[in-house]
C-alpha cells in the first residue's frame, strides 16, 4: 500500500516539472503592495500648476514620487540599505531632485517627471553636515555641499564641481571650527557657519564665482553648542539662535560685522514651557532670495508662536496654543502657515494663516479625524497652491508616529492613506478565518453531547431551517446584485462578512513591523482590515508572534500573543490579542521583571484550548502562560519530556535542558525550573554560531520513505528534534574561510552530522524540513553562490516505524550530500508547505532583483545520477548538472518584483495542492503556488464550454444515429 | 544523455587547464582574485556602462531599472540616456547585472586590478576563470521581454486531428470507408479474385469479423458480404505481387 501511495507521488512529482503563472492569471490570487518606508524628507512638486508629484526620501533609502490624487507611486528607486545608502538630503528645484546619499559621499540629481537620474558624481570624503541651493539674480544654478572640513559648489546641470574649498580650521583659539550650516541668500555669496561649542561662532563668506573667501566673522557665543538644532536664518541674513539657559533669542546680521544682539524672551512676554528646548523654524521660498521675516518659534510640546522680525525688533503676530504642529508653505508669491491644533480627542483641525500678518485665512478649516489605532502626528507637509480667484488652497499631508501618511484635502476628507510601517515587517503568522455564524452552528450540532432522540432530531431540523434560510437569502441577494450595474456591486471585505471559504483559501495575515504597529490584512485583497498600534515599544525590539488558540475553538476566541522584547536589556512584555477583530484580549498576561531567554509554544492546551506558552527567564526559572491550575498539572506530568535549547552565540554554546517542576505538591504555586541535558561548545575563536533552524511544527510528512528503482523502499530519517546549526569561520581570508553545517538532536545533544564547505562564507541561508536541510553560501574560491543539500535516511529498513524517540535510535543515518551552482545571490528562502505533505514541495527563493523563485526540490536531490541507469530512470531523477538554472518562468511573481525581500511566510490551505505564499521586505506580495500543479480541484482555465458541448453533440449523435438505424432496419425489413 | 554524463568530466580538465591561465592573469596585476577583502583605504573604482532596449524609449523604462553589483553590494541607477555608473567600488571582479521587471539583459562579469585596470567578461559560472572578453565601457542590450508566463494549452481543431491516436483511428476509418467506392466490386472478375483472397485469409469462417460488421453498417445499401470482402481485398493484392 506505501508503495502505491509512493507511486501515486511519484507521479505527482513528475506532473509537477513545470510550474508556472499564466497569462490570464495576473493579479487573480495574488497582489502586491508597494511601500518606501518611513519619510525623512518629502518635497511637493511646484513647478508645474497642475503637477500631482510629491518627492518623498524615507529612512529606508527609498527615493519615490508619489500620485498626490492616489497616493500611488510614479517611480521608485530603491538603494543599497545601511549608511552607505542614507539619504541625507533632499533639495528641490524645478524638475530637478538633489539628493546627497551616503553621509555626503554621492551627489545626485534625479529628473523628476521620468524619474531617470541625470547625474551623480562621487564627493571627496569627509562626514556630511549640510547642503543648500545657491541662486544668483533669481537663478539658481549651483548646488552647495558642507562636509566637516571642506566646501563645495557644483553646477546643478551637470553636477561638475565649480570649486572646493578647505574650511579655515582654527581661529583666534586653538579648538577646532565643527562648521555645521550653509546658507546662502543670492547675492553671490556663500555663508559657511561653524561654532566652537560653548566658545563663539564663526561665519565663514564665500564668493559664489571662485570660491575665495570674502569675509570671515567670528561672534562670541559661548551658550551655543549646535547650530543645526537650535538656529535659523531669518529675513535678510539675520542668523538667530534660541538659547534655552537664559532664555533669550541671539541675534547676528551675517551682513555686517557685529556682536551678537540679546533678545530676552521675557521682554517679549513669553515663557517656555519648562524642560523644553525651543525650537525656530524659518522658510526661504526661493533659494535665490531671502528667507522670510517670519518664523516660528516652538515654545512647548503645544505652543507655537508666529513672530516677525521688523527693523530689528520682534513683534508677535499670533500665538497658537494649543497647537501640535506648524508648518510654512508658499504658493507663487503668497507664503501661508498651517497650524494643527487639537479640537477635541478625536479630531485635530489645521487652519491657515497669512504669514506676513497672521491673519487667519477664511474657509481654510480643515478637520483631522486622529486615528484610535494609529499614533499621533508628528510631521505636517503642506501643499499650497493659487485658487482662479488668486486665493490660497491647500492640501496636507499628515505624518504620523507609526509612518503612516495621510494625505487630505478641504474640508476633511481623506484623499489617500499609506501605512508605511507595512515596509518593515518583521514576522507575520496567518489564521484560519472565523466560521460563519450558520456554519458554527453546524459544528455545534454535531459537536455537542446527544441528550435524547427528539431533541436531536429538532436540532437537526433547526439547522436545516438556518441553512435553508442562509441559502434563500444568498441567492436573494445574488438576485439583488444582478439587477444593479456591476460597477454598483461591492463586493468589499469587512471584518463583519469575514468568513472562511469552502477551501480555507482565504485567511487573516497578522503582520507585527519594526514600528510596533500591528495589522490584519485580509490575503485574498490584501485590504487592511485592523490595525493596532502599540506606542511602548522599544526601538530596537525583538519580536515573536504565537497563535495560542486557533478559530477552531468556537465559542473560544482565537488568541495571538506577541512577545516584545529589548535586545539590549532582554526584558519582555506580552501583548495578547484576537488576531481577528486586532483587539487587545482581557486576559492579562503575567509581568515578566526577568530577561528572557527563550519562549517556547507547546503543543498542551489548557481547557479553554489555548496551547500553553513557556517562558525561560536568565535564571533558567520557567513561567507558564496561562497558568492556570490544569495547565500546572499537566506540565507536572509532562516535565520529563518537555526538552528545550538555548544559544548563546558569544559564547559558542549550545545547550538543552529539559523542565523540572519542583516536588512541592501540597502548595498550589507550582515551581517549574530546568535542568541542564548536554551542552556543545563550539570554540569563538574559530568559528560563530550563526543561525539554528529547526523543523516548522506545522509540517506534515506523507511518505515515510522514497520508492527505489529495485522497488525496494530507502526509509527516510524523519527525526522531529533535529536541528541544523550553521557556522561561519572568523578568519575571512578567502583561502582559510568556511562554512560549517552541524545536525543536533535537540534533546539529546547527539551530532548526528557534520559537513564544512571550505573556502565559502556567508551569509547562509537555511531550508531545514522533511528529512533534508538545504543551505546556500558563497564560494570564495569560485566566486559564485553554491546550493548545497543534505537529506539523511534510516536505510532500507525503519527502525521503529510506529514512532520516532531521540532517545532509541541506536543507527546512526545515512548522509547524501550534493551541491550546485546558483547564478544569483540570494535575500531570503522558504519552502512551500501543505496541508498533509502529500504535495511536491518547491524552494521559493527570493532573489535581490525582485523576483521569486520557486525551484522544484527535486532539482536539489542528493540521488541526482552523474550516470544515468535504468533504475534512476525509473525513480524519476534528474541527472546531474552542476548549474542550477534560473528560468524566468519560475517566478512566481511574474513582473511584480519585490524589493529587499526579507522573509516568505508560507502556509497550507485546506487544498492539498495550494500554498498561500506571503513575501515581505519593502513590498508585500502574496500569491498561491502549486507545487504539483492542481490535482484536486479543477483548473481554472477548465473548458466547461467544451466539455458540455461535446456531451450535448455526443448526445444528439446517438439520437439521430438511432433513428438512422431504425431507418435502415425498416428498410432492410421491407426488402 | 551520455554526452551530459561526460561533460562534468570535461568540465574538470578544462578548468585545470584554465585556473593555470587565470593565475598568470592574477599575478600580474594581483587584482581580481583578491577581489572582496579590500583595505579600507583602498582606491574605489567606478564601473561603467549603457544599457539599451532596441526599440523602446529610454524614459519608459530607466525608472524601473536598477543596476546591481554582486547581489545588492553596490547598486547603481540608470540615467535618463540609459547610461549608467557605479561609483566607490573597490578592486576584485564582480558580476554586474541590468535589473528590470519587463527586460532581459545578460549579467557581465568586471575584473578591476588594485591599479584601476577594467576588463569585462561574459559570466561563466561553471569555469569562473575563463575569458570572453566583452566590451568596456559595458554595452549591455536587452535580449527581449521576459517571459514569465506559460502558454495556456488552447484547444484547437487542428491540435485534435494531428494527435497520433486519432490518426490511427481515423485513417483506417477513411479507408473502410472509400476503398469499398474505388474498387469496383460489381466487376464479376474482381469480386471473384476477392472472394479466393478472402477463403485463403480467413481459415475459420465461423468467427465474426469485425470489419464486416464496420462496413456493414457504413456502407448502407451495398450487400454486406461484397463490401466485407472488399475491403479486406488490398492485402492479397500485395500478397500476389
Amino acid at each position: 500500500m506505501a508503495k502505491l501511495i509512493l507511486l501515486c507521488l511519484n507521479y505527482i512529482i513528475l506532473r509537477s516539472a513545470v510550474e508556472a503563472v499564466f497569462e490570464d492569471q495576473v493579479g487573480k490570487f495574488d497582489w502586491r503592495q508597494q511601500y518606501v518606508g518611513k519619510v525623512r524628507f518629502s518635497s511637493f512638486d511646484t513647478h508645474a500648476q497642475s503637477s500631482k508629484k510629491v518627492l518623498l526620501a524615507t529612512e529606508s533609502n527609498v527615493f519615490a514620487a508619489l500620485n498626490t490624487r492616489t497616493g500611488d507611486l510614479f517611480w521608485r528607486h530603491v538603494d543599497k540599505t545601511g549608511p552607505e545608502g542614507n539619504i541625507d538630503a533632499l533639495l528641490q528645484h524645478g524638475q530637478d531632485a538633489v539628493l546627497v546619499v551616503g553621509n555626503g559621499r554621492l551627489l545626485r540629481s534625479w529628473e523628476i517627471n521620468v524619474g531617470g537620474l541625470n547625474w551623480e558624481i562621487l564627493l571627496d570624503s569627509g562626514s556630511f553636515q549640510s547642503a543648500c541651493l545657491v541662486g544668483q539674480q533669481d537663478n539658481v544654478k549651483h548646488v552647495a555641499v558642507l562636509k566637516k572640513t571642506a566646501i563645495s559648489l557644483h553646477y546643478l546641470s551637470n553636477g561638475h564641481q565649480k570649486w572646493i574649498e578647505n574650511l579655515p580650521e582654527r581661529q583666534v583659539t586653538i579648538e577646532t571650527v565643527d562648521y555645521q550650516a550653509v546658507y546662502s541668500d543670492g547675492n553671490g555669496e556663500v555663508y559657511a557657519m561653524g561654532v566652537v561649542p560653548h566658545s563663539h561662532i564663526t561665519v565663514v563668506v564665500y564668493s559664489v564665482e571662485d570660491g575665495e573667501i570674502i569675509k570671515q566673522v567670528s561672534v562670541e557665543a559661548p551658550w551655543l553648542s549646535n547650530i543645526q538644532t537650535s538656529c535659523a536664518v531669518i529675513g535678510p541674513g539675520m542668523l538667530t539662535c534660541m538659547d534655552p539657559a537664559t532664555v533669550s533669542l541671539y541675534m547676528l546680521d551675517l551682513h555686517l560685522e557685529s556682536e551678537m544682539t540679546q533678545i530676552p524672551l521675557q521682554a517679549l512676554g513669553l515663557e517656555v514651557t519648562p524642560g523644553f528646548h525651543p525650537v525656530l523654524v524659518s522658510t526661504q521660498p526661493n533659494p535665490a532670495g531671502q528667507p522670510l521675516s517670519e518664523f516660528f518659534l516652538q515654545l512647548g510640546p503645544e505652543q507655537y508662536l508666529l513672530l516677525q522680525l521688523n527693523n530689528g525688533q520682534i513683534v508677535t503676530l499670533r500665538d497658537f496654543k494649543p497647537a501640535m504642529l506648524a508648518s510654512f508653505a508658499t504658493a507663487g508669491e503668497k507664503t501661508v502657515a498651517a497650524v494643527m491644533s487639537p479640537k477635541n480627542k478625536t479630531a485635530c483641525s489645521i487652519n491657515l494663516f497669512n504669514a506676513e500678518t497672521g491673519r487667519r485665512l477664511l474657509d481654510t478649516t480643515l478637520i483631522y479625524t486622529l486615528d484610535p489605532n494609529g499614533g499621533k502626528p508628528e510631521k505636517l507637509y503642506v501643499q499650497a497652491f493659487l485658487k482662479k480667484d488668486d486665493s490660497v488652497g491647500y492640501r496636507v499631508m499628515v505624518q504620523t508616529e507609526d509612518h503612516a501618511l495621510a494625505f487630505l484635502q478641504q474640508p476633511g476628507r481623506v484623499v489617500w492613506t499609506r501605512e508605511e510601517a507595512l515596509s518593515d515587517v518583521v514576522t507575520m503568522e496567518m489564521v484560519d478565518l472565523p466560521l460563519t455564524g450558520t456554519q458554527a452552528e453546524l459544528e455545534g450540532e454535531f459537536g455537542k453531547k446527544a441528550d435524547g432522540l427528539m431533541s436531536m432530531v429538532m436540532k437537526r431540523l433547526s439547522s436545516q431551517l438556518i441553512l435553508l434560510q442562509a441559502w434563500i437569502a444568498h441567492l436573494w441577494k445574488l438576485f439583488y446584485d444582478a439587477r444593479k450595474p456591476r460597477s454598483q456591486v461591492k463586493n468589499e471585505v469587512t471584518i463583519e462578512n469575514l468568513s472562511r471559504d469552502e477551501f480555507n483559501l482565504q485567511k487573516m495575515m497578522v503582520m507585527v513591523t519594526a514600528s510596533g504597529k500591528l495589522f490584519g490584512i485580509d490575503s485574498k485583497t490584501g485590504s487592511i482590515l485592523w490595525k493596532h498600534y502599540l506606542d511602548n515599544v522599544p526601538s530596537n525590539a525583538a519580536f515573536k508572534l504565537m497563535v495560542q488558540r486557533t478559530t477552531a475553538h468556537f465559542p473560544h476566541p482565537p488568541q495571538c500573543t506577541l512577545l516584545i522584547k529589548d535586545k539590549d536589556t532582554g526584558l519582555a512584555t506580552l501583548h495578547v490579542f484576537n488576531p481577528i477583530f486586532g483587539k487587545k484580549s482581557h486576559i492579562t498576561p503575567p509581568a515578566l521583571p526577568q530577561p528572557i531567554l527563550q519562549s517556547l509554544l507547546l503543543p498542551l492546551m489548557d481547557q479553554d484550548y489555548a496551547k500553553v506558552l513557556l517562558l525561560v527567564d536568565d535564571q533558567y526559572k520557567v513561567s507558564a502562560f496561562p497558568s492556570t491550575k490544569n495547565v500546572l498539572q499537566q506540565l507536572q506530568e509532562m516535565a520529563s519530556s518537555i526538552f528545550f535549547y538555548l544559544v548563546d552565540s558569544s559564547q559558542g554554546r549550545l545547550s538543552g535542558y529539559r523542565l523540572r517542576t519542583a516536588s512541592e505538591p501540597r502548595s498550589a504555586q507550582l515551581d517549574l525550573s530546568t535542568e541542564l541535558i548536554w551542552e556543545v561548545v563550539i570554540p569563538t575563536e574559530v568559528q560563530k554560531i550563526v543561525s539554528i533552524k529547526g523543523k516548522r511544527p506545522n509540517e506534515h510528512v506523507h511518505s515515510q520513505g522514497r520508492v527505489m528503482g529495485d522497488r525496494s523502499v530507502l526509509y527516510k530519517y524523519l527525526n522531529p528534534n533535529l536541528l541544523a546549526v550553521v557556522t561561519e569561520s572568523t578568519d575571512l581570508h578567502q583561502e582559510r574561510s568556511f562554512v560549517g553545517i552541524l545536525l543536533i538532536d535537540g534533546v539529546t545533544g547527539r551530532i548526528i552530522h557534520e559537513a564544512v564547505q571550505r573556502k565559502a562564507r556567508g551569509p547562509v541561508h537555511v531550508v531545514h524540513s522533511e528529512n533534508w536541510v538545504v543551505y546556500e553560501y558563497w564560494s570564495t574560491k569560485s566566486r559564485r553562490n553554491e546550493f548545497s543539500v543534505i537529506e539523511l535516511y534510516e536505510g532500507m529498513e525503519l527502525y521503529n516505524s510506529t514512532v520516532f524517540s531521540s532517545l532509541d535510535r541506536p543507527h546512526a543515518p545515512q548522509v547524501l550530500q550534493q551541491s550546485y551552482i546558483f547564478p544569483s545571490s540570494i535575500s531570503t528562502m522558504e519552502a512551500t508547505l501543505t496541508e498533509k505533505g502529500i504535495t511536491s514541495r518547491h524552494l521559493l527563493i527570493g532573489l535581490p532583483s525582485g523576483g521569486i523563485l520557486s525551484l522544484p526540490k527535486m532539482f536539489l536531490d542528493p540521488r541526482r545520477p552523474e550516470i544515468v541507469t535504468e533504475q534512476s530512470r525509473e525513480e524519476n531523477l534528474i541527472p546531474y548538472a552542476p548549474e542550477l538554472i534560473i528560468r524566468t518562468e519560475w517566478f512566481i511573481n511574474y513582473n511584480q518584483t519585490v524589493s529587499r525581500v526579507r522573509g516568505i511566510y508560507t502556509a497550507p490551505s485546506g487544498l492539498e495542492s495550494t500554498c498561500l505564499v506571503v513575501a515581505y521586505g519593502l513590498d508585500i506580495y502574496q500569491t498561491r503556488v502549486y507545487p504539483s500543479k492542481q490535482f484536486d480541484v479543477l483548473k481554472d482555465d477548465y473548458d466547461y464550454m467544451l466539455i458540455s458541448s461535446v456531451l450535448f453533440a455526443l448526445f444528439f449523435a446517438t439520437m439521430i444515429s438511432k433513428r438512422l438505424a431504425e431507418v435502415k432496419l425498416l428498410n432492410r425489413a421491407w426488402r | 544523455m551520455s554526452n551530459t554524463d561526460r561533460a562534468p568530466l570535461l568540465w574538470l580538465l578544462a578548468q585545470a587547464a584554465l585556473v593555470s591561465a587565470a593565475w598568470c592573469f592574477t599575478d600580474m596585476e594581483t587584482g581580481p582574485g583578491a577581489g572582496v577583502s579590500t583595505q579600507p583605504n583602498g582606491d574605489r573604482f567606478k564601473i561603467e556602462g549603457r544599457a539599451i532596449v532596441p526599440g523602446i524609449k529610454t524614459q519608459d523604462w530607466v525608472s524601473a531599472a536598477r543596476v546591481l553589483v554582486e547581489g545588492e553590494e553596490y547598486v547603481g541607477f540608470l540615467r535618463t540616456d540609459g547610461s549608467f555608473a557605479v561609483n566607490d567600488v573597490p578592486s576584485g571582479s564582480y558580476v554586474v547585472e541590468i535589473i528590470t521587471p519587463n527586460y532581459r539583459f545578460e549579467p557581465v562579469r568586471v575584473d578591476i586590478t588594485s591599479k584601476g585596470k577594467m576588463r569585462a567578461r561574459l559570466v561563466n559560472y561553471i569555469k569562473p576563470s575563463e575569458v570572453i572578453r566583452q566590451p568596456y565601457p559595458l554595452q549591455i542590450r536587452a535580449s527581449g521581454p521576459q517571459s514569465y508566463f506559460m502558454k495556456r494549452e488552447t484547444w484547437g481543431w487542428t491540435d485534435f486531428l494531428m494527435n497520433p491516436m486519432v490518426m490511427m483511428m481515423v485513417l483506417p476509418l477513411l479507408i473502410i470507408v472509400l476503398l469499398p467506392k474505388v474498387v469496383n466490386t460489381n466487376d464479376p472478375e474482381m469480386r471473384k479474385e476477392i472472394e479466393q483472397s478472402m477463403n485463403m485469409l480467413s481459415p475459420n469462417p465461423e468467427l465474426p469479423d469485425v470489419s464486416e460488421l464496420v462496413t456493414k453498417f457504413f456502407s448502407g445499401s451495398k450487400g454486406s458480404s461484397k463490401a466485407g470482402g472488399s475491403s479486406k481485398g488490398t492485402r492479397p493484392a500485395a500478397k500476389r505481387r
